[in-house]
C-alpha cells in the first residue's frame, strides 16, 4: 500500500466541493479503501467536471509529490491533459471466431506473428528468420521461442544494418531458401530501400524469368503508436506502391496477419509486410493454432452498406468501423466498410463496385496527404467510376508534415476528423 | 601529527566558513593550483605517437569539469524521473556513465569546433552550450525547449552542435560534409563525428570512412563503446571489436573513456592531427552507460546488475575526478559537496520550468516544413482544417 492519502492531499485532489473532504478524511483512517477510493474520487471530479487549468496544475503537483502511481492510475482517465493521450484514438473490433480451420487459440497480434512464423519454419525446412535482435525474442515478442525450437542457424541476429540485412535476404531468397528478414521499425527501412526497390522488385524482370527472390519476406512494425515521433510512428506504404515487382501488405487484426503473413511467405514474389505496432498488443483475437492462407490482393467488405464506401487498412480499419457506427446512429447514413488489406497490387474491383454501388468514398491513412497510397484510389476511382460519384472521394489522412513529436494527437486522422468528412460529402 | 591535525582541522573550518582571512591561510597549506596526473597509455593503430601519457589539471578547470560532469549526471536521473511520471513521453536515451566522454570532449576542442552525434545526445547538448532548462523543457515538449518543442529527447541543436539524430549511423556521412565545409572555409575547425558501438556496423559510417580519407577531411570519428548496442554486447555483433581498427585506412586511438582528463589530452591530440591537414582520424572511447538503451529498457536482461554496479563501483568517471582531486589537494570534499547541491538546486529549477511552461500552439504544427516560400497551407485530416505553413 502506498503512503495514505491525506485529507489535506485528497483536498488538492478534487478542489472545490466540500463534503468530499470529510469523506476522505474519514476513508484515509482506513487503508483498505484507498486505492476504490481514488476511482471514486477520480469519477466524482470527472463529474464535477474538473477539467479545469487550476485543477490541472494541482494534478501535476500531486503526481510530483512521488505518490505512488497506483494510486493515481484510476484516476488517470480523467482530466489531466498530459494523461488524456494515453487513451487509444481506436477500439479494436475483433472478428468473430473462425470456424473452418479448425481448433483456435486466443492470440493477440503478436503472438499471431510468432505463431505464423512457427507454422512456416516447421513446414519449410529452408526458412530462416534474421533481423535485429530476433533472436531472444524481438523488440516486439514477435519471434520469441523460434529459436530455441528451430536452432541458431535459423534464427539469429544480424548487426544494426538494414541494408545488409535486406541484401543479404535478397541473395538468400535467389538461391531459393525462403528468407524472413525483420526490419525493427518502418521507420528504418530507408537505408534498404534501395535494395529493395532496384534489386528485389526487379529481379525477376531483369533476368527474363531466370533468376528471382521470391521467398523473400521482410517484415517490418508499422504505423502510430501514441508516442513514438518522428521515427517510431512512420508508415511507408505509399514509398513502395510506386515500384512494381513487390507485394506490400497489411493486416488490421491477428486473425489476418497469421494468414496474411502466411500467403506473403509462401507467395512467389518479394513481399513486404506491415505490421501495426499499436496493436501488437491491444488486438486480441481467436486465431487457428494450424497454418491457413488468406489470399493476397482482395479485400474485404467487413460491412455492406449502400450510402457511402469507407476504405482503409491496418489500424484505421478500426476507426473507420468506429466512424460507420457513428454515422449510422447519427446520421441514417449506411457505410460499406472495406479493408484493403493489400496494398500492392491493389484490389480495384471490390473498391469500384462499391463505389458504383453507393457513389461516395473516404479514404482514410495516417500517411502524409501528399502522395499517400489514398491519392492513388482516388485517382482510378474516378477513372472508372466518374459518372457514378455523388460527391468528390475525400481522403482524410495525416498532414504534410513529418510524424509530430508532441502534435501527435492533432496529427492522426481520428475518428472525428473521418466523420466530420463523412458528414460533408453526404450534404454535398 | 599534530600538524596533520591542524591542517585537516582548518581544511574542515575553512570549507564550511569561506571567510577570506581563513582562505589565505588555507590556500597556502592547503589547496594546490595545478597538479599533474597520469594516464593510460592510448592504443594506437597506424600511428607513430600518441596522446601524452601526462596531464596537467589546474584547480579551475578541475572544478569546471566536476560540475559540468555532476550537471549532466544529475539532469539524466531528473529525465529518467519525469519519464517516470509521464512528463517526458515517446523515448528518451540517458547517457549517464558516459559523462567523461561528453565533458572531455568539450575541453579538447575549441567552442568553434563542430560536433555530431546520435541520439544518446543531453550529455553533449550541454557540454556545447545548451542550458539545462532548455534541454528539460525540450525533453518535456515545451516552448521553451531549444528546438521549441517539437523535436524532443534525440533532436536537440545549439550553434556548431547539429544534433541528436535518430536514424543509427546517419550522423556518420553527416559529420564528414560539415568537415569538408571546414576544409572549404580554411578556418581550422574539425568536426567530431559520434556514432556508437552498435551504429560502426552500418554501411554509411564505412562511407563516411572513405570519404573523408579520400578528401583529407578534418574529421574525427569517435566511436562511443559502451559495449551494448541497445542489447547486443559487441561480440555477438561485429566481427572485430577493435573500433578503433574498423577505419582500416585511417588511423585509429583507443581511449578510456571513463578519464575525463584522458578524453580531453586525445581529443586535443585528435583534433590537432586533423588541423594539421593530415586528414581524418578514428577514436575510440571504451565507456559505459549504466542506464539501459532507453528508457524502457531495464539494461539489467542483458548484462548482469554485478557488472553496471562494479563499473560504478571501480570506474565511475565522477568519482575518479573527485578522488584525484582530493587526493593531490585541488579542492576539498566539502567543495565538491557544496558544487553537488548548488547543481543540484539548478536542476531542480530546471525541471520545475520544464514541467510547468506551456506547450508549443498547434500553429506550429505546419511551421518549417519549408524555408522561404510563400506561406502555404498544410492540408492534411480534412480538407476544412489547415494549417499555415511558416518558412
Amino acid at each position: 500500500m502506498g503512503p495514505p492519502l491525506g485529507s489535506n492531499q485528497c483536498r488538492s485532489l478534487i478542489g472545490a466541493p466540500p463534503c468530499l473532504p470529510a469523506v476522505c478524511g474519514s476513508v484515509a483512517r482506513n487503508p483498505g479503501l484507498q486505492v476504490g477510493m481514488a476511482a471514486f474520487v477520480a469519477t466524482a471530479g470527472r463529474l464535477l467536471g474538473l477539467r479545469a487549468a487550476g485543477t490541472e496544475g494541482r494534478w501535476r503537483r500531486l503526481r510530483g509529490a512521488g505518490l505512488r502511481r497506483a494510486l493515481l492510475q484510476p484516476a488517470s482517465a480523467t482530466g489531466d491533459a498530459a494523461q488524456r493521450r494515453q487513451v487509444a484514438h481506436f477500439t479494436f473490433q475483433p472478428d468473430p471466431e473462425p470456424r473452418e480451420y479448425g481448433q483456435t487459440q486466443k492470440m493477440n497480434l503478436f503472438q499471431a506473428i510468432t505463431s505464423a512464423l512457427d507454422n512456416s519454419l516447421a513446414k519449410d525446412p529452408t526458412a530462416v528468420i534474421f533481423g535485429e535482435d530476433v533472436a531472444f525474442g524481438g523488440v516486439f515478442r514477435c519471434t520469441v521461442g523460434l529459436r530455441d525450437k528451430y536452432g541458431k542457424d535459423r534464427v539469429f541476429n544480424t548487426p544494426l544494418c538494414e541494408q545488409g540485412i535486406v541484401g543479404f535476404g535478397i541473395g538468400i531468397a535467389v538461391t531459393g531458401a525462403t528468407a524472413i528478414a525483420e526490419i525493427q521499425f518502418a521507420d528504418y527501412i530507408f537505408p534498404a530501400f534501395d535494395q529493395i526497390v532496384n534489386e528485389a522488385a526487379k529481379y525477376r524482370y531483369r533476368s527474363g524469368d531466370l533468376f528471382n527472390c521470391g521467398s523473400l519476406t521482410i517484415r517490418a512494425p508499422w504505423g502510430c503508436v501514441g508516442h513514438g515521433a518522428l521515427y517510431h510512428s512512420q508508415s511507408p506504404e505509399a514509398f513502395f506502391a510506386h515500384c512494381p515487382g513487390i507485394k506490400v501488405v497489411v493486416p488490421r487484426s491477428p486473425f489476418q496477419a497469421k494468414g496474411l503473413l502466411l500467403s506473403c511467405i509462401e507467395d512467389k514474389n518479394p513481399c513486404i509486410f506491415f505490421e501495426p505496432k499499436i496493436l501488437y498488443r491491444a488486438a486480441v483475437e481467436q486465431v487457428p493454432v494450424e497454418p491457413y492462407n488468406i489470399p493476397l490482393s482482395q479485400a474485404e467488405v467487413i460491412q455492406e452498406g449502400s450510402d457511402v464506401t469507407l476504405v482503409a487498412w491496418g489500424t484505421q480499419v478500426h476507426v473507420i468501423r468506429e466512424v460507420a457506427s457513428m454515422a449510422q446512429e447519427k446520421l441514417g447514413v449506411s457505410c460499406e466498410v472495406i479493408d484493403l488489406k493489400t496494398i500492392l497490387p491493389w484490389d480495384m474491383d471490390t473498391v469500384c463496385k462499391s463505389v458504383i454501388k453507393t457513389g461516395r468514398l473516404l479514404i482514410s491513412h495516417e500517411a502524409p496527404l501528399t502522395g499517400g497510397f489514398a491519392s492513388e484510389i482516388s485517382s482510378t476511382v474516378q477513372e472508372e467510376c466518374f459518372l457514378n460519384l455523388e460527391a468528390p472521394i475525400s481522403r482524410v489522412c495525416g498532414y504534410d508534415t513529418p510524424f509530430p513529436h508532441i502534435f501527435e494527437p492533432f496529427y492522426i486522422p481520428d475518428k472525428w476528423k473521418c466523420y466530420d468528412a463523412l458528414r460533408k460529402m453526404i450534404n454535398y | 601529527m599534530r600538524k596533520m591535525l591542524a591542517a585537516a582541522v582548518s581544511r574542515v573550518l575553512s570549507g564550511v566558513t569561506q571567510k577570506p582571512a581563513s582562505r589565505v591561510l588555507v590556500a597556502s597549506c592547503n589547496y594546490s593550483k595545478v597538479a599533474t596526473f597520469p594516464i593510460k597509455k592510448c592504443d594506437l593503430y597506424r600511428l607513430e605517437e600518441g596522446p601524452p601519457v601526462t596531464t596537467v589539471l589546474t584547480r579551475e578547470d578541475g572544478l569546471k569539469y566536476y560540475r559540468m560532469m555532476q550537471t549532466v549526471r544529475r539532469m539524466e536521473l531528473k529525465a529518467d524521473q519525469l519519464y517516470k511520471q509521464k512528463f517526458i513521453r515517446g523515448f528518451c536515451h540517458l547517457c549517464d556513465g558516459q559523462e567523461a566522454c561528453c565533458v572531455g570532449l568539450e575541453a579538447g576542442i575549441n567552442p568553434t569546433d563542430h560536433v555530431i552525434t546520435s541520439y544518446r545526445a543531453h550529455g553533449l547538448c550541454y557540454t556545447r552550450g545548451l542550458s539545462v532548462r532548455s534541454i528539460l523543457s525540450e525533453l518535456t515538449g515545451r516552448r521553451g525547449g531549444c528546438a521549441k518543442g517539437k523535436g524532443g529527447s534525440m533532436h536537440m541543436y545549439v550553434k556548431n552542435f547539429y544534433g541528436g539524430n535518430g536514424i543509427v549511423g546517419a550522423q556518420g556521412p553527416l559529420g564528414a560534409g560539415v568537415a569538408l565545409a571546414c576544409k572549404y572555409k580554411g578556418n581550422k575547425e574539425v568536426c567530431l563525428t559520434l556514432y556508437g558501438d552498435g551504429a560502426a556496423n552500418q554501411g554509411q559510417i564505412a562511407e563516411a570512412h572513405n570519404m573523408a580519407a579520400l578528401w583529407k577531411l578534418p574529421c574525427v570519428f569517435i566511436c562511443e563503446n559502451n559495449l551494448y548496442g541497445m542489447g547486443t554486447s559487441v561480440e555477438r555483433a561485429a566481427a572485430s571489436t577493435d573500433y578503433y581498427k574498423r577505419g582500416h585506412f585511417l588511423p585509429g586511438l583507443k581511449v578510456d573513456g571513463m578519464d575525463v582528463l584522458g578524453v580531453r589530452e586525445a581529443t586535443k591530440f585528435a583534433a590537432d592531427y586533423c588541423r594539421s591537414g593530415k586528414g581524418p582520424i578514428v577514436m575510440e572511447l571504451q565507456t559505459y552507460r549504466y542506464h539501459g538503451h532507453s528508457m524502457s529498457d531495464p539494461g539489467i536482461s542483458y548484462r548482469s546488475r554485478e557488472e553496471v554496479q562494479n563499473v560504478r563501483r571501480k570506474s565511475d568517471p565522477i568519482m575518479l575526478l573527485k578522488d584525484r582531486m582530493v587526493n593531490s589537494k585541488l579542492a576539498t570534499i566539502e567543495e565538491l559537496k557544496e558544487i553537488d547541491v548548488e547543481v543540484r538546486k539548478e536542476i531542480e529549477d530546471a525541471a520545475q520550468f520544464a514541467t510547468t511552461d506551456t506547450e508549443p500552439p498547434l500553429e506550429e504544427l505546419g511551421h518549417h516544413i519549408y524555408c522561404d516560400t510563400p506561406p502555404f497551407e498544410v492540408r492534411g485530416a480534412n480538407q476544412w482544417i489547415k494549417f499555415k505553413s511558416l518558412g
